[in-house]
C-alpha cells in the first residue's frame, strides 16, 4: 500500500488540456504552506455538475463530491479544471472553497493568457498559483484580506490578480500557521 | 436561520430569499468576504428579525411567498428607515425592481450577478452608511453645542472653557493656558486663533522645552548671517513667521531664565532683534502661552520671573484634567472611535458597556491624549464590531490595581511590566502563540519560557 506523507494536500487535476503548470504549482503550495502535496484522482470528470442552461459547471456541487470522496488521510483537496465554474448567484467564479472545510476547486478557464508568449505563460502559471493558494487559504478559515498585496485579497480583475504577490500578509500568515500547527 | 461567527469585517448582512440554493450561495460567497450573515426564507421572518436585531445591509428578493419583496421593503422602511436594502431579482421582474428603488431600496441586482458588481456594491453601500452616520454625528455635536472648533466636550466646566475662548478670542490680549499634559492646550490656542481677528494670519507653535537655550533663541528670534558659527544664512524666527497671526509658546515654563528676560523685553517693547542683528523688528502677532507647570510655585522657587508671568497671564484659561470631567469620556471615546474606525477602514462601531465602565473608572493621567491613543490602539486590535475590555491597554483594565496606599501611581519593576504586557498581548490575541510572539518580537520558544516563568494562565 502506498505511503502518504503526512500531512498532505491532494491535488486533483480534472481532464486538463494543458497541465504544464502542475509541477510548479505543487512545489509552490508545498513551499507556501509547508505541507506535502500529491497528485491524486478523486474525480475523473465533473459532468454531474454541468448546468445546461448556463453551459457552466456548478462548483459548490463539485466541492461536495470532492469532500465526500477524498480519503481522510488528505488534509485538504484541491481540484483543478479548465471548465468554466459558477455558483447560482454569480455569473462565474475563478474558484470556490469550503470555508474552514476540506475541499477547494479552481478553474483555469478565465485565467488563460492572451497569447502563448513566454511572458503571458508565466503570468498564467502565476495566476493559477495565486488562485490555488487563495482557495486553500479559505479552507483554513481565512477570509478576504484588505491588503492588496496579500494572497487572500479578493481580486475583481485579472490585472489585480497579476498585481498581488504570491504570499500571505503577516496577519493571514499567522492565522494560517496556527491552523497548520 | 443560519448565523456565522463574528469575523474581521463584521458588517452584518441579512439575506431574504425563498430559494435555499440562492440563500446558501450568496451567504457562502459573502462569508468569504468576512461578513456576518443571517439568512431567512420569507418576508415575515425578515420583519421579525429586523425588529429585534440590527443589520448593516439587507438583500431582499422581490418574489417571495406570503408578503412579497415590495411589501416587505415598505415595512422595513417603517421599522428601520435608514437600513440599506438591495433588491435581488430575476430578469423578468426588472420593472418591479425599479418600483422598489422608488420605494427606498438603495439598489437592485439581477440574478445572477457579476462577482465584481456584488463586491463593489456592498463596499459602496457600507462606506456611504458610515459617512451618513458620521455626518449625523457631526450635526448632532454642533446642534448640542458639544463641539467648539476641534474641541469636543459636554461637561459643565468645559462649556465654561468654550465661553472663555469666545470672550477672549476677539481681544488682542496675551492668554496663558494651564492644564496637565494631554488636556488639549494647543487645541484651545488654535480655537482662540481661529475666532480672532488674526484668523487669516498664521498660527505658529513652538515648544519651549524642545531646544537648548542658544537654539531656542535662534528659533524664536531668528538670526543674521554670521551670527554664530553655523549661521551661514539669514533665518527668520518664529516671531517673524507668526507676523499678522498668533504665536503659541507651548511649555513656556521650560524657558531658560535668559530667554525669559529676552521675552519679557519683547512683550514690553513690542520689538525684537534677530540674533546678531541690529535692526529692530516690530512684534505683530498675538501671544498665547501654555504650561503644565505650576508657575506660581516656580516663581516662589525662583525659576520663573514674576514680571513675565503677569505679562503672560493677562487672561488665563485653565483646562480641567479628564478625571474631573468624566462625563466627557463617552463622547470623546465615540469621537475617536469614529475617527480611527474611518482611518483604518475597519467597521468598529461601538464600545461595550464593560469597556466603557473601565474607561470611566480609570483616572487618565495622560488625559485626552491618552484616551485618544487607547481608542486608536483598541480599534487596531479589535477583532469584532465592538471594543471590549481586552482591547483596552492594560493600564485602563487594571486602573484600580495601580494605585499605592497613598493613592499615588505606583512605579512597577521592569519584570512586572514585562509580565503584565505579555499577559495583555496573549489575551488580546486569544492566546494565539504565533501571533503573540510576532507582536512581542520574540520567538515562540522564548514566549513559552516566559509564560512558564511568570506562571501565566489563559
Amino acid at each position: 500500500m502506498e505511503k502518504i506523507p503526512s500531512p498532505c494536500i491532494g491535488i486533483n487535476p480534472i481532464k486538463l488540456k494543458d497541465s504544464s503548470f502542475l509541477q510548479g504549482l505543487l512545489k509552490e503550495i508545498k513551499n507556501s504552506l509547508g505541507v506535502q502535496t500529491k497528485i491524486i484522482t478523486v474525480l475523473n470528470d465533473i459532468e454531474f455538475a454541468y448546468h445546461e442552461g448556463r453551459g457552466q459547471y456548478y462548483s459548490t456541487r463539485i466541492l461536495e463530491e470532492l469532500n465526500r470522496l477524498t480519503p481522510d488521510k488528505y488534509l485538504r483537496v484541491l481540484a483543478i479544471t479548465d471548465k468554466d465554474l459558477f455558483i447560482p448567484i454569480l455569473t462565474y467564479v475563478y474558484g470556490e472553497a469550503q470555508l474552514d472545510g476540506r475541499a477547494a476547486i479552481i478553474s483555469t478557464n478565465r485565467l488563460m493568457p492572451q497569447n502563448r508568449s513566454p511572458k503571458e505563460l508565466m503570468k498564467f502559471s502565476s495566476r493559477i498559483i495565486k488562485e490555488a493558494l487563495h482557495e486553500l487559504g479559505h479552507t483554513f478559515g481565512l477570509t478576504h484580506c484588505r491588503d492588496k498585496r496579500c494572497i487572500m485579497h479578493y481580486c475583481r480583475t485579472l490585472r489585480e490578480v497579476d498585481e498581488k504577490q504570491t504570499k500571505f500578509c503577516f496577519f493571514c500568515e499567522t492565522l494560517l500557521m496556527d491552523k497548520l500547527k | 436561520m443560519n448565523k456565522t461567527m463574528e469575523n474581521k469585517t463584521c458588517a452584518r448582512i441579512l439575506i431574504v430569499d425563498d430559494e435555499l440554493i440562492i440563500r446558501e450561495s450568496l451567504a457562502g460567497w459573502l462569508k468569504r468576504d468576512g461578513y456576518s450573515i443571517v439568512t431567512v426564507e420569507s418576508g415575515e421572518k425578515a420583519l421579525e428579525i429586523i425588529s429585534k436585531e440590527s443589520f448593516d445591509l439587507v438583500f431582499l428578493d422581490i418574489k417571495l411567498e406570503g408578503i412579497d419583496g415590495i411589501e416587505t421593503l415598505s415595512k422595513i422602511r417603517e421599522i428601520v428607515p435608514e437600513m440599506p436594502v438591495v433588491m435581488i431579482t430575476a430578469y423578468g421582474s426588472i420593472n418591479t425592481a425599479v418600483e422598489a428603488m422608488k420605494k427606498g431600496a438603495v439598489d437592485y441586482l439581477l440574478k445572477p450577478f457579476e462577482p465584481d458588481e456584488l463586491s463593489l456594491l456592498i463596499e459602496k453601500i457600507l462606506t456611504s452608511k458610515a459617512r451618513d452616520l458620521e455626518n449625523l454625528y457631526l450635526k448632532e455635536t454642533i446642534k448640542d453645542r458639544i463641539r467648539f472648533d476641534r474641541l469636543i466636550a459636554q461637561s459643565k466646566n468645559m462649556q465654561g472653557v468654550f465661553d472663555l475662548i469666545k470672550r477672549v478670542a476677539p481681544l488682542e490680549c496675551t492668554v496663558l493656558i494651564t492644564g496637565e499634559t494631554g488636556t488639549g492646550k494647543e487645541l484651545v490656542a488654535r480655537a482662540i486663533h481661529s475666532h480672532s481677528q488674526r484668523r487669516e494670519g498664521p498660527f505658529v507653535a513652538i515648544n519651549c522645552g524642545a531646544f537648548p537655550e542658544q537654539l531656542m533663541e535662534s528659533e524664536i528670534f531668528g538670526h543674521e548671517r554670521g551670527a554664530f558659527t553655523d549661521a551661514k544664512e539669514q533665518r527668520r524666527g518664529k516671531l517673524e513667521l507668526a507676523n499678522g497671526g498668533t504665536i503659541f509658546l507651548d511649555e513656556v515654563g521650560e524657558l531658560s531664565f535668559k530667554m525669559q528676560v529676552n521675552f519679557l523685553r519683547v512683550l514690553e517693547e513690542k520689538l525684537f532683534y534677530r540674533v546678531g542683528g541690529s535692526r529692530p523688528i516690530s512684534l505683530d502677532c498675538r501671544v498665547i502661552a501654555a504650561t503644565n507647570r505650576d508657575l506660581k510655585k516656580a516663581i516662589r522657587e525662583g525659576i520663573f520671573r514674576e514680571d513675565l508671568f503677569y505679562r503672560l497671564n493677562v487672561f488665563s484659561i485653565h483646562l480641567p484634567p479628564l478625571r474631573e470631567r468624566k462625563e466627557d469620556i463617552p463622547l470623546l471615546a465615540r469621537h475617536f472611535l469614529m475617527k480611527f474606525s474611518k482611518e483604518t477602514n475597519k467597521h468598529v462601531e461601538n464600545i461595550s458597556r464593560d469597556a466603557l465602565d473601565l474607561m470611566m473608572i480609570y483616572d487618565w493621567p495622560g488625559n485626552v491624549r491618552e484616551l485618544k491613543n487607547a481608542i486608536e490602539r483598541a480599534v487596531v486590535i479589535c477583532r469584532g464590531s465592538q471594543i471590549r475590555p481586552q482591547d483596552l491597554p492594560i493600564s485602563v483594565g487594571e486602573s484600580n490595581k495601580r494605585e499605592g496606599p497613598d493613592g499615588s501611581t505606583k512605579l512597577l519593576p521592569l519584570k512586572e511590566i514585562e509580565k503584565r504586557y505579555i499577559k495583555q498581548v496573549l489575551d488580546d490575541t486569544n492566546w494565539n502563540i504565533s501571533l503573540s510572539s510576532k507582536v512581542l518580537g520574540i520567538d515562540r520558544s522564548t514566549l513559552y519560557k516566559k509564560i512558564k516563568k511568570y506562571n501565566l494562565k489563559h
